[in-house]
């Protein structure tokens, strides 16, 4: 698999751009019930961690009662459910045990059996509409635009929740979370030439208490990752003439990692989102019809 | 929440010693280049000290961030401000996200953004 970023063939009008999230990503199917309803094609989609997944569904195909299916069935307690003992207790005793390199409370085996139903054997050649997914080069911090091979193994990448799950390696690199490089890789889809640029991310969500190692070691990453979302943001914003049209749902409940049942509570308030910026999306496709023309 | 409304409309008048430019509609990559024309007439025409009034302001985009910085740039270069008065709660929200609350001061109405520069 190629995982070098790929160079750009053909402009790509509209990009759909789901950065990081989690659960909350699923708001991005709100954003893709309300586009299909309007005739809004999407010429690229780029996903990153939590967003990948929905990325890679909805590049697929699948529509968005199968997106939600999917994603309901996945994230389930049980992803978290196995310790991984055995990077647990060689971090703690290194000496003793010998330290692999990679530090995950949360065995992978689990998480594996869940995205295997919905993408194991599935590859970029297979979407229809072309897709990136971005994760992190381990060993150099580099954002690592995934186009080919696997899909499976690219959104394990790119999921690649630190100290939670192992990175994962795709052709000798060790790749974790996209979260850690790009939180909302708009960066990419500026790449590919896109004219507008349409994008749904989300902070990481600070846990209510800090009353355990895990959580404090989380707080850390989230504070990192939030000033980096912004910081980028700011910058793509300001330094390309592409249009990016931020959609932005009101999320005022608390949801974590796994509050899968908030999905349908997402996907309502991306829907309500994306009817916002309707009326501007269709203006400014129209005027950059004009300006091609 | 202000409805989304495409037109623009940008009024500009003198309190004191500051402009108030009230500005209605959408701030994007279609209205864009009118309000920098506008404000940047305003500047030179010795309104160096800026309030955008955003009650009004339904929506804003990448470009309309542009000018809005390109805009305070130009005013803070000539001695002034751009400062930005009565901003909606979806409008703040893309300027927390893309970092502008950092760099533009913000206050809750216009008699304050016009006090604030006494």
């Amino acid at each position: 698999m190629e995982v070098l970023p790929s160079v750009p063939d053909a402009p790509r009008r509209v990009a759909l751009v789901i950065g990081s999230g989690g659960v909350k990503c699923a708001g991005a199917l709100g954003l893709w019930r309300v586009l299909a309803r309007e005739g809004i094609e999407v010429d690229l989609v780029v996903g990153c961690s939590g967003g990948s997944l929905y990325a890679a569904a909805m590049a697929l195909g699948l529509s968005v009662e199968d997106c939600e299916a999917m994603t309901t069935r996945l994230w389930t307690r049980e992803v978290m459910a196995r310790r991984d003992t055995r990077s647990i207790l060689g971090a703690l005793f290194p000496r003793l045990l010998g330290f692999e390199g990679d530090l995950a409370l949360v065995h992978d085996g689990p998480l594996m059996r869940a995205l295997t139903p919905a993408l194991g054997g599935r590859s970029f050649d297979e979407t229809r509409i072309p897709l990136r997914i971005v994760a992190t080069d381990f060993a150099t911090g580099e954002a690592v635009v995934l186009s080919e091979g696997s899909l499976l193994d690219a959104v394990r990448a790119s999921i690649s929740v630190p100290f939670v799950w192992k990175p994962w390696v795709i052709d000798g690199r060790r790749l974790v979370d996209g979260c850690l490089s790009a939180p909302m890789p708009v960066d990419v889809a500026i790449r590919e030439g896109a004219d507008v640029i349409l994008t749904m991310g989300f902070e990481a969500a600070l846990p209510r208490r800090i009353n355990t190692a895990v959580r404090f070691a989380y707080q850390v990453t989230s504070i990192y990752t939030n000033n980096l979302y912004r910081a980028a943001f700011s910058f793509h914003n300001l330094a390309h003439h592409a249009e990016i049209i931020p959609v932005i749902p009101e999320l005022n409940q608390h949801i974590g990692l796994l509050s899968t049942e908030k999905i349908p509570y997402c996907i309502e308030q991306g829907e309500r989102a994306a009817e916002e910026i309707v009326p501007y999306l269709h203006r400014v496709l129209a005027h950059t019809e004009g300006a091609r023309a | 929440m202000a409805e989304y409304a495409h037109e623009l409309q940008v009024t500009v008048e003198p309190r004191g010693d500051v402009a108030v430019a009230r500005i209605t509609g959408s701030v994007d990559t279609i209205t864009a280049d009118d309000l920098l024309t506008t404000l940047q007439t305003a500047i030179t025409g010795g309104h160096i000290r800026l309030v955008g009034d955003f009650e009004g302001v339904s929506y804003t985009s990448s470009a309309g961030l542009r000018t809005l910085l390109a805009a305070m740039k130009e005013a803070r270069r000539s001695g002034g401000d751009l400062r930005l008065a009565s901003v909606g709660e979806r409008v703040l929200k893309v300027l927390e996200l893309s970092g502008f609350t950092s760099i533009l001061r913000l206050y809750p109405d216009v008699d304050t953004a016009v006090a604030s520069y006494a």
